[in-house]
């Protein structure tokens, strides 16, 4: 093997090397989607909190809707609106949601609590 | 001769270096974006490369969105700018009185309900504005109304009467006390509305999520179908099926959405214009078209037909796939979505393999 050789061989384990990182900067867009599930908090617009699913327990916390106080409840996997000070009720009636691509809506307040996370179904039709 | 091997790297290099940065241009990014629109949520998805195209593509989809709105609002309060600028009020306030000219987005959701009123029997039906107001379930206080007003408020439904110019652009109501009511179109019209302003724009990638009412345009970021989840009419959480879907609408109507209870009965928002009742043959129905409007009208009208009847209605329409639940938990689907659909066992329905 001469010089030249040596080079072609550099030439061609760089060549290799800078596809493999391409393909993993694609890839590596694919495998962040493959991630924990997590509860996604919005009100009006802003996401506000971020809780990595299960949580041992049952916890809850209170967020600030647009006509007031909403209690989140989180049980293992599962999430819901416990408390909502609108009429309706419809987001406290919905009850648990634990699947990603499922999301739980308090319309009055602008509220959005969703799941996201591993192989989640795109969206729900209800 | 080494030398001449070390110049030929050079370009070798080169090349490699355009393709790596081609393909990190080629990169598809994701825009998604949540509003309160319609009463309900919309939210809409879309991908592509360039992140500024993507904002303003969404941006003139809810444009878009908010103008229909705008259009159908049948509550606003009266002397308000949206009570002006609702056709639907101006129809309604001047039925039996003169013909209303109204923008021709109102025409096409008129003239398609029209046409599946009359493709149904009056089954599905727009005028059934006075029935939904005396069951109230656009309020808070939804309640079973004495029998002779429901003969009343039906003697006011008929799409017969609803009288459609589209060359002068004009609606007319022709009796005194009709309503329209497009809660079972409007939403999805301005969907598929939303969404072909997305592809104006160069996108063909998108999701639009309206409070459950599904638009996909292509195919998801992993270049598959997306997938899309049937909530189980029973339990909020849960999924009686998976539909994989590209290209085309999914909306679901079901007894779930808004109801109220009474003597052990479940009295929901989908009437039948017939009967002045609620329907009873479904807990839900999701119809699978190309088109969101009319998968819409479809979802309601399916719902009210009992399941046997939607199955063949469905059959002899064409253009539609439709997946039900009956109200004796039967999972029902058209013949076409065998193989694709997925039916998840454990919601306690009865499902026949083959059917």
């Amino acid at each position: 093997m001469n010089r030249g050789d040596k080079f072609l061989l550099a030439g061609i384990l760089l060549v290799s090397l800078l596809i493999l990182a391409a393909l993993y900067s694609r890839f590596s867009r694919y495998s962040t989607a493959i991630k924990a599930a997590q509860a996604v908090v919005v009100v009006q617009g802003k996401v506000i909190r971020r809780v990595t699913l299960p949580v041992p327990g049952k916890s809850s916390f209170v967020v600030r809707g647009r006509i007031g106080p909403s209690t989140v409840e989180i049980d293992g996997a599962q999430v819901r609106i416990r408390e909502a000070p609108c009429s309706g009720q419809v987001c406290v009636r919905q009850g648990w949601i634990s699947h990603p691509g499922q999301s739980v809506v308090c319309i009055p307040g602008e509220i959005i609590i969703r799941i996201e996370g591993a192989n989640p179904l795109d969206a729900v039709t209800r | 001769m080494k030398r001449r091997r070390l110049l030929l790297l050079i370009p070798l290099l080169l090349f490699l270096a355009i393709l790596v940065a081609s393909l990190y241009g080629r990169r598809s990014r994701e825009y998604a974006s949540d509003q309160f629109l319609m009463d309900t949520l919309i939210s809409i998805k879309v991908y592509g490369r360039d992140p500024k195209v993507l904002k303003s593509a969404v941006s003139a989809a809810y444009a878009e969105m908010h103008r229909i709105a705008e259009l159908v609002d049948g509550f606003p309060q009266p002397g308000t700018a949206a009570y002006n600028s609702s056709d639907v009020c101006r129809i309604n306030r001047q039925a039996g009185l003169q013909p209303v000219r109204v923008d021709p987005d109102v025409i096409a959701m008129l003239l398609l309900a029209k046409k599946y009123n009359e493709l149904s029997d009056g089954a599905f039906d727009v005028t059934v504005g006075p029935l939904m107001d005396l069951w109230g379930f656009g309020g808070d206080s939804p309640h079973i109304p004495p029998p002779e007003q429901i003969r009343s408020a039906l003697a006011l439904i008929g799409s017969r009467d609803l009288l459609l110019d589209s060359r002068q652009q004009t609606a007319f109501l022709r009796r005194r006390g009709m309503k329209l009511d497009l809660g079972a179109i409007a939403k999805g019209y301005a969907t598929e509305k939303a969404l072909q302003t997305l592809k104006k724009y160069g996108i063909r990638k998108a999701l639009i999520d309206a409070g459950g009412n599904i638009r996909v345009l292509g195919r998801n970021q992993h270049d598959t179908s997306w997938s899309i989840g049937i909530r189980d009419p029973r339990k909020p959480d849960g999924i009686v099926a998976i539909l994989p879907l590209e290209d085309a609408a999914a909306v679901t109507s079901g007894d779930y959405y808004r109801y109220f209870e009474a003597g052990g009965v479940r009295y929901h928002h989908i009437l039948d214009p017939r009967s002045g009742y609620p329907a009873t043959g479904n807990m839900t129905v999701t119809a699978i078209a190309a088109d969101a409007g009319l998968a819409d009208v479809f979802s309601t009208l399916f719902f009210v037909l009992p399941p046997h009847k939607a199955m063949e209605a469905a059959a002899r329409l064409g253009g539609v796939d439709i997946f039900l639940v009956t109200a004796n938990r039967r999972i029902l689907h058209t013949p076409s979505l065998k193989g694709r659909i997925e039916i998840l066992s454990g919601g306690g329905y009865h499902y026949e393999q083959g059917r």
